[in-house]
């Protein structure tokens, strides 16, 4: 089982055994470890045992957890790796069939993770982000008309959206010239990118001709053939 | 008015090597040129299971994406609910892997030996004029167009979720102990979700499966760069594969790469 050993103004103050799966750090009376200095946060950092690895994840702390003196937000702990925290230093020492499995596993193994301990992870990582993460996450595309009004929004909820005069066309458009598919617009993992399907029917974002595929950006004008569109995102509140 | 069809025509190539550090190969690589469709995975578990796990997935995923292609199944009718944002190709990719996932996880649960096996998964369907893609877990599929290649796949990996909380940088998740940390495999759980993205392919596309054996050795330039240079697929696997090799072969390497050119076609 490994130690964790606090050490302060270099005296050892005391050896904590490893707990069942996790061990908390901070200024709270109930963390594991408690070090009592206004410089350590309340709850400053955890380590969290998977299989046969230890990770710090620093908890978003004010003054940083450091390893080897590098600061981290989530680290590997290796034998003989020094944490500091504020003044306090603590030695993480594993045992030695820890040490020998650790060898075992070091040709750069790919290993699955439980998803029960990467949510609590992350989503202790992400407490104060947690503001971010949702801007981020679930924006989806519209599309509305401009200039022909009545025609309204439409959303880009599929991964592929058709606009055309085709039947099957999620966006459909008419026109003497209109092929059956003009353009597409497909989800893909950077955003939004718009791709004119023929050479023949022009595609212009914001005025300009596109070649290929172009990345949309919020509020980029798009115009097929006498269609003029506009896209923006907005967030829908679910995951996906 | 005279119609002109196109005529696409698809070239492929795939390679599956053991590296120079592993003693077996887990990687699996499947091709089907009949239906256009391509598939890559990277098996994870101790003895034989790894193994076992990536060839049982890539085998019912072709094997079920070419039946209900042939038989023109209706989306409502294959395993699991469909996915209304997905066309019909897309829900069978979706679907296959579903329905693989189920089979390796109930494996694993019920033979000792196959225990906490698991595997990564790329699958690529080109159709006349769209290109789809599905993924889990950290094997990847690249758009090389012109001179950019762009990302096809979405990671799931411990690093590229920190990565899109803004945990870390891009700097930081290179070198992170925690990049081999996958939170996503087949086997692992009696679902799985899958991310799938369809676009409008072109002229002269050309799309890159491969596991991590070769993205964790060779930079994304230097991909770009053999890519680029080279003409005939299977050439350039070769020499992909030699590259991952010369800087190491850490991990098994396997690699797949399928090339579109579209042919003016006169004749009806």
């Amino acid at each position: 089982m490994a130690r964790v050993i606090l050490v302060f103004n270099k005296k050892v103050v005391k050896e904590y055994p490893f707990p069942e799966d996790s061990m908390t750090i901070g200024r709270n009376k109930a963390n594991d470890i408690v070090i009592d200095n206004l410089v350590v946060s309340s709850h400053h950092a955890r380590v969290d045992r998977t299989g046969n690895d230890y990770i710090l994840t620093d908890l978003q702390s004010t003054n940083g957890t450091f390893t080897n003196n590098k600061r981290i937000t989530s680290h590997k702990l290796q034998h003989k790796d020094k944490i500091t925290i504020g003044k306090h230093l603590l030695f993480f020492a594993m045992s030695k069939q820890e040490r020998a499995k650790a060898k075992e596993g070091k040709l750069n193994n790919t290993i699955m993770f439980d998803t029960d301990e990467k949510k609590e992870l992350l989503e202790k990582q992400a407490v104060k982000k947690a503001t971010d993460v949702s801007d981020q996450k679930g924006k989806i595309g519209v599309i509305s008309f401009i200039d022909r009004s009545g025609e309204g929004e439409i959303q880009l909820s599929k991964k592929l959206t058709k606009i055309g005069k085709a039947k099957t066309s999620e966006i459909r458009i008419g026109g003497l010239f209109m092929p059956p598919t003009a353009a597409t617009i497909s989800r893909k993992p950077q955003g939004y990118a718009i791709t004119a399907a023929t050479g023949k029917t022009k595609v212009k974002v914001n005025n300009e001709v596109i070649k290929e595929t172009y990345y949309l950006k919020d509020f980029d004008t798009i115009k097929i053939g006498s269609y003029k569109f506009q896209f923006y995102s907005h967030d829908t509140g679910d995951e996906k | 008015m005279k119609k002109m069809r196109e005529k696409l025509k698809i070239t492929a190539a795939g390679l599956s090597d053991v590296g120079l550090k592993r003693e077996r190969n887990e990687d699996f690589l499947a091709m089907d040129n009949s239906v256009g469709l391509y598939i890559v995975a990277d098996g994870l578990g101790g003895h034989l299971a790894g193994e076992v796990a990536s060839m049982v997935a890539a085998q019912i995923i072709q094997k079920n994406v070419k039946n209900w292609i042939n038989k023109n199944s209706p989306v409502t009718e294959i395993f699991d609910f469909p996915d209304m944002t997905l066309s019909e190709r897309g829900n069978y990719l979706s679907s296959s892997i579903k329905l693989a996932n189920r089979v390796i996880y109930e494996m694993s649960q019920e033979y000792t030996e196959y225990s906490g096996m698991g595997t990564t998964i790329v699958v690529l369907t080109i159709m006349p004029s769209t290109t789809i893609t599905a993924n889990v877990g950290d094997s990847r599929i690249y758009l090389i167009r012109g001179d950019s290649m762009e990302p096809l796949f979405k990671e799931h990996s411990m690093v590229a979720e920190q990565l899109e909380m803004g945990l870390i940088s891009e700097e930081e998740a290179k070198i992170s102990p925690l990049r081999h940390i996958i939170t996503r495999s087949l086997g692992f759980s009696d679902t799985v979700d899958t991310d799938v993205f369809e676009i409008e392919h072109m002229n002269n596309d050309r799309f890159l499966l491969c596991t991590d054996g070769l993205t964790d050795m060779v930079s994304d330039n230097e991909i770009l760069s053999i890519i680029k240079n080279g003409n005939d697929p299977e050439h350039i696997c070769q020499q992909l594969i030699s590259e991952a090799n010369k800087k190491g072969g850490n991990d098994n390497i396997t690699v797949s790469l399928v090339c579109l050119s579209k042919q003016a076609d006169e004749k009806h």
